[in-house]
């Protein structure tokens, strides 16, 4: 070896040694005195959920919310995004019995997109929020789904998607029923309903019928023949709209053959 | 007696300001970090994070890795250690940084602490330090180079991560991914380049 | 579990998981030494170096090292031959050291080295890592010259090739041929606008080549578009 050579190992070796040591020291030392404690049952819980942080129960992340299950603040079952199994394990980890709530998808309450006339072209920002800023909605409906997928941006599960005809489609088989396309809508067309039986308005328009029937094929003019034909007078109809008050409602779809203008669906 | 670089006068630390922050910028000009870059522009919260993140870790490196490298390894001709032991530095004050904050400010470490374990092993910081030591910086001045160079990384990741969010608004379509970051920050190259007359084009 | 074969493994580094165009990892060098072909070809082969080096030693100690200290004691394989090779560089390639600069030592914190060592070398055998070495270095090579070529031919009006070699018992890197091409050369393309342009450009050709790839393919299988 050559001399030089030789002559730097013992202070490299004891250099490099020397921090090596003193940094393994120091973190070993700051491992213990940093030491922040988690329940072992949090993080056993937090590897079962599906770690969205959609904001479903409420809480601000999965994290947050393994919490409170585990401190008995809430029932696991405020987690919409769990299945079956997931709340099968679950319950075998906190020993407790947990019932799936039935699960629950949205509905668009609007018929418009390509069928709702377009009040001017718009090449701005395409989101929805975006093109309301702008001398109201593009659509001539004001009250109707623009299209422009907030909706689907905000789904984490990739559950909705913009079809052909303009309106958000729901893939039922990802939905999870978290809600965040429910609260990212700006016009507040979507809303949270069980998947079979109830019967909805799919129209959110307030507009006079005269000016509903121009702009959209099948907007609800507020005829109100489905408040008069219905059996349990559970429809009401608030400023040319038709509003079903689901409590009352039976279900038995006479409204949906009624109306003239299809305006009502039965799920 | 242990020799360090000699006295630098107030007045030569405004180009090295300017230079750290533009006409020798890290992430347009030397091509340093460009990983996180591209995969924490798409949005200007992680943006934000990151910036701030590798700012204070760019300071703090230079901080503790100047006095090394004059004290301990120049005297003893162990120059060649340099790489190791910066490297071995900066690991662990992140990992001390990750635990303290962990430990005082959960809402910090959810915002902040995630990024930690990205920069140990980022080219900006271990860039950084490793230029303080090629320049021969006093340790005043290098400490100033690296806050510089820092706010130069976080003004070009703002500034891109808005352009990005802009893209992605119109749509999934073949710019609002990679390539979409890569034109914004071709864009922004020439500017820096052509406007501080680096290279005439 | 797909067998896995020497050669199969090598080709996959190649173009399945391409570092720079597939994986998108070490830009920072790929961007900054491809000025001119000789500086691609002087920092993909040092780059082989370390890769090779690191993935061989990584898989050789993988069953004893403790989970929670791999990354230090990685990065501490790899910069010992970074430090190697930076030294071999400094003492035998003086201009393409200079060409090089900080990149060499940066080779340490180079996201596909840590990436395979940590990705691959730590879960498979010696030989499969070492193919996997030369797979990732082959690809890393052809994309630096790519580049490179690119770069040098529309910033300066040619190419020129280089080799490694002993001219005379001096180890360098000689020309072994030029082209050239008669434009009005640009040289915005040897600026770090150039860099970005270039790398733009081909990954949005890439991309352009498998979308429609795929397409083909989808149409190919009937399903409904």
């Amino acid at each position: 070896m050559i001399p030089e050579t030789m002559q730097l190992l013992p202070p490299a070796v004891i250099v490099l040694g020397g921090i090596g040591f003193a940094m393994g020291a120091m973190l070993v030392w700051a491992a213990k005195q940093f030491y922040v404690e988690t329940n072992p049952l949090v993080d056993a819980l937090l590897e079962l959920m599906p770690g969205a942080n959609c904001g479903a129960c409420g809480f601000a992340g999965c994290a947050e919310c393994a919490e409170h299950i585990v401190a008995g603040d809430v029932a696991p079952d405020v987690c919409t995004s769990c299945d079956a199994e997931t709340f099968a394990m679950i319950g075998e980890l906190l020993g407790m019995e947990i019932a799936a709530k039935e699960p629950q998808y949205p509905v668009v309450l609007c018929q418009g997109g390509v069928n709702c006339k377009d009040r001017y072209d718009y090449i701005g920002a395409q989101t929805c929020k975006a093109a309301i800023l702008l001398a109201g909605t593009k659509k001539a409906c004001a009250y109707g789904c623009i299209g422009l997928g907030d909706c689907v941006r905000a789904c984490q599960f990739d559950a909705i998607e913009i079809a052909e005809n303009g309106l958000p489609k729901i893939k039922k088989y990802n939905c999870k029923g978290c809600g965040s396309c429910v609260r990212a809508c700006p016009q507040q067309v979507l809303t949270l309903a069980k998947e079979h039986g109830p019967v909805y308005v799919v129209c959110s328009s307030h507009d006079k019928g005269k000016y509903v029937k121009e702009v959209c094929e099948f907007g609800c003019i507020g005829c109100g023949i489905c408040k008069k034909n219905c059996p349990e007078g559970a429809i009401k109809l608030d400023k040319a709209l038709a509003v079903i008050d689901q409590e009352r409602c039976t279900r038995c779809g006479t409204c949906v053959e009624v109306c003239p203008r299809n305006a009502i669906v039965k799920l | 007696m242990i020799e360090t670089p000699g006295y630098l006068p107030t007045e030569a630390l405004f180009p090295i300001v300017v230079d750290a922050m533009f006409t020798k910028n890290f992430l347009l000009v030397m091509f340093l970090g460009l990983c996180s870059y591209v995969g924490l522009t798409t949005s200007s919260e992680t943006s934000k994070g990151m910036s701030m993140a590798v700012t204070f870790v760019m300071t703090m490196s230079a901080i503790l890795t100047w006095p090394i490298f004059y004290y301990l390894l120049k005297p003893n001709k162990l120059m060649f250690l340099q790489t190791i032991c910066f490297i071995l530095v900066i690991a662990s004050f992140v990992q001390l940084v990750e635990f303290i904050i962990h430990r005082y400010s959960p809402a910090l470490y959810r915002s902040l602490g995630i990024y930690l374990p990205l920069i140990s092993t980022n080219c900006a910081v271990l860039g950084v330090v490793l230029l303080n030591v090629k320049e021969d910086f006093t340790y005043g001045a290098s400490i100033v180079y690296a806050f510089s160079a820092g706010l130069g990384y976080s003004w070009v990741m703002l500034a891109t991560a808005a352009i990005r969010e802009k893209l992605i608004m119109r749509g999934v379509d073949r710019f609002s991914g990679f390539i979409g970051a890569f034109f914004a920050a071709m864009m922004m190259a020439l500017i820096v380049v052509s406007y501080f007359g680096v290279v005439k084009l | 579990m797909a067998e896995k074969s020497f050669v199969g493994e090598i080709v996959r580094g190649i173009i399945k998981d391409n570092p720079v165009f597939v994986l998108v990892l070490g830009l920072c060098p790929t961007l900054a030494v491809t000025t001119s072909f000789a500086n691609g070809l002087g920092m993909s082969l040092a780059f082989a170096f370390v890769l090779l080096g690191s993935n061989f030693f990584v898989s050789l100690i993988r069953k004893s090292i403790p989970s929670g200290v791999r990354i230090p004691i990685f990065l501490l394989i790899i910069c010992t031959f970074v430090t190697m090779v930076d030294m071999l560089l400094e003492a035998y390639l003086p201009p393409m050291y200079e060409a090089l600069g900080i990149f060499v030592p940066l080779i340490v914190v180079n996201c596909i080295v840590i990436g395979r060592a940590e990705a691959y070398a730590n879960r498979n055998s010696v030989i499969f890592s070492i193919a996997d070495a030369i797979g990732i270095s082959i690809g890393y090579l052809l994309v630096l010259l790519l580049i490179g070529s690119i770069r040098e031919l529309f910033g300066t009006g040619k190419i020129q090739f280089v080799m490694l070699m002993a001219k005379g018992g001096v180890p360098g890197f000689y020309p072994i041929g030029e082209v050239s091409i008669p434009i009005e050369p640009a040289t915005v393309m040897i600026t770090p606008a150039g860099a970005f342009f270039t790398i733009a450009t081909l990954m949005l050709l890439i991309k352009i080549i498998g979308d429609r790839k795929r397409m083909m393919q989808l149409k190919k299988e009937g399903v409904e578009l």
